[in-house]
């Protein structure tokens, strides 16, 4: 009998190298994106607080976006379940619509940088602003990667044989793309809620 | 389209979890005053990051190795946080 494990992931039970593989690279974003979040709160803490650069923000935009990547992150873990499956319609489906909420994303977030650019708001302009802009683009980055794998994904696993050969990667591409939610989880509160 | 006996529905539960947790946040951020804000946000926060590494990531039934793969980074950056604050914030 298979255990719940293997039930729910659709493997063997046992962790694949490749899965180990990406949790091992996942342990290092995790101490990259963990010590520039620990030196905001540090640098934050040191000073009168950034509550009037944070207010600037558009919290709407902001909370669109975390919709939009929460959603994304359902449509990912359904892009898997859909692997467990063997459902290729709904494969394909879902991960087409996760690449199109990543793609939201990113145009979401252009605007916003594109706001800020015309009010002459660069990195430079304050300590808030430098975090600001190297968290959220080391972010968009992440994302955009995400996007890239997916798409990859989605031509391989076009056709039938394909998705036969390469599906299960859609575990690697969901735990990539969960983990990047999972940052925006963390800079959506401390860039537009203070 | 054909379905699993669990995985769907809990997967959809679990993103209307976050996303009412997302909308509290933020509605915590305006109706509260700031320190309760600031408590009320970082529990939430740690709320929908539970959510998402052990449903969407699997982490509730992955063996300790992994677990210990997400931990142990983040023993580190708590150590470099305790490490750095006395300087940083304190001027010591």
């Amino acid at each position: 009998m298979r255990s719940a494990h293997a039930a729910e992931t659709g493997g063997s039970g046992f962790a694949s190298s490749a899965k180990l593989g990406l949790w091992w690279f996942l342990a290092s974003e995790i101490m990259v994106f963990g010590g520039v979040v620990a030196s905001y709160f540090l640098l934050r803490l040191a000073g009168p607080g950034w509550g009037d650069d944070i207010a600037h923000n558009s919290t709407l935009l902001g909370t669109i976006n975390t919709i939009v990547l929460l959603t994304s992150s359902f449509t990912m873990v359904e892009v898997h379940a859909a692997w467990n499956r063997r459902d290729a319609d709904a494969f394909r489906r879902f991960l087409g619509l996760t690449i199109v909420l990543g793609l939201v994303f990113l145009v979401i977030k252009g605007f916003e940088y594109g706001a800020h650019f015309r009010e002459a708001i660069f990195p430079a302009k304050s300590l808030f602003w430098a975090f600001y802009y190297g968290m959220t683009g080391l972010h968009a980055l992440h994302v955009l990667a995400g996007i890239i794998a997916n798409v990859s994904l989605l031509v391989v696993a076009w056709r039938p044989e394909g998705l036969m050969r390469f599906g299960h990667r859609a575990e690697m591409n969901g735990l990539y793309w969960h983990f990047v939610d999972v940052v925006w989880i963390i800079l959506f509160p401390l860039l537009y809620l203070g | 389209m054909a379905h699993s006996e669990s995985s769907p529905p809990s997967n959809f539960l679990i993103w209307i979890y976050l996303l009412v947790l997302a909308l509290a946040s933020v509605g915590a951020s305006i109706v509260f005053p700031s320190g309760i804000a600031e408590g009320a946000i970082i529990a939430l926060s740690a709320a929908k990051i539970l959510l998402v590494a052990l449903y969407f990531m699997h982490l509730r039934i992955e063996r300790l190795f992994i677990h210990l793969l997400a931990l142990v980074p983040l023993f580190f950056v708590i150590v470099l946080f305790l490490g750095l604050a006395p300087d940083i914030i304190y001027g010591k």
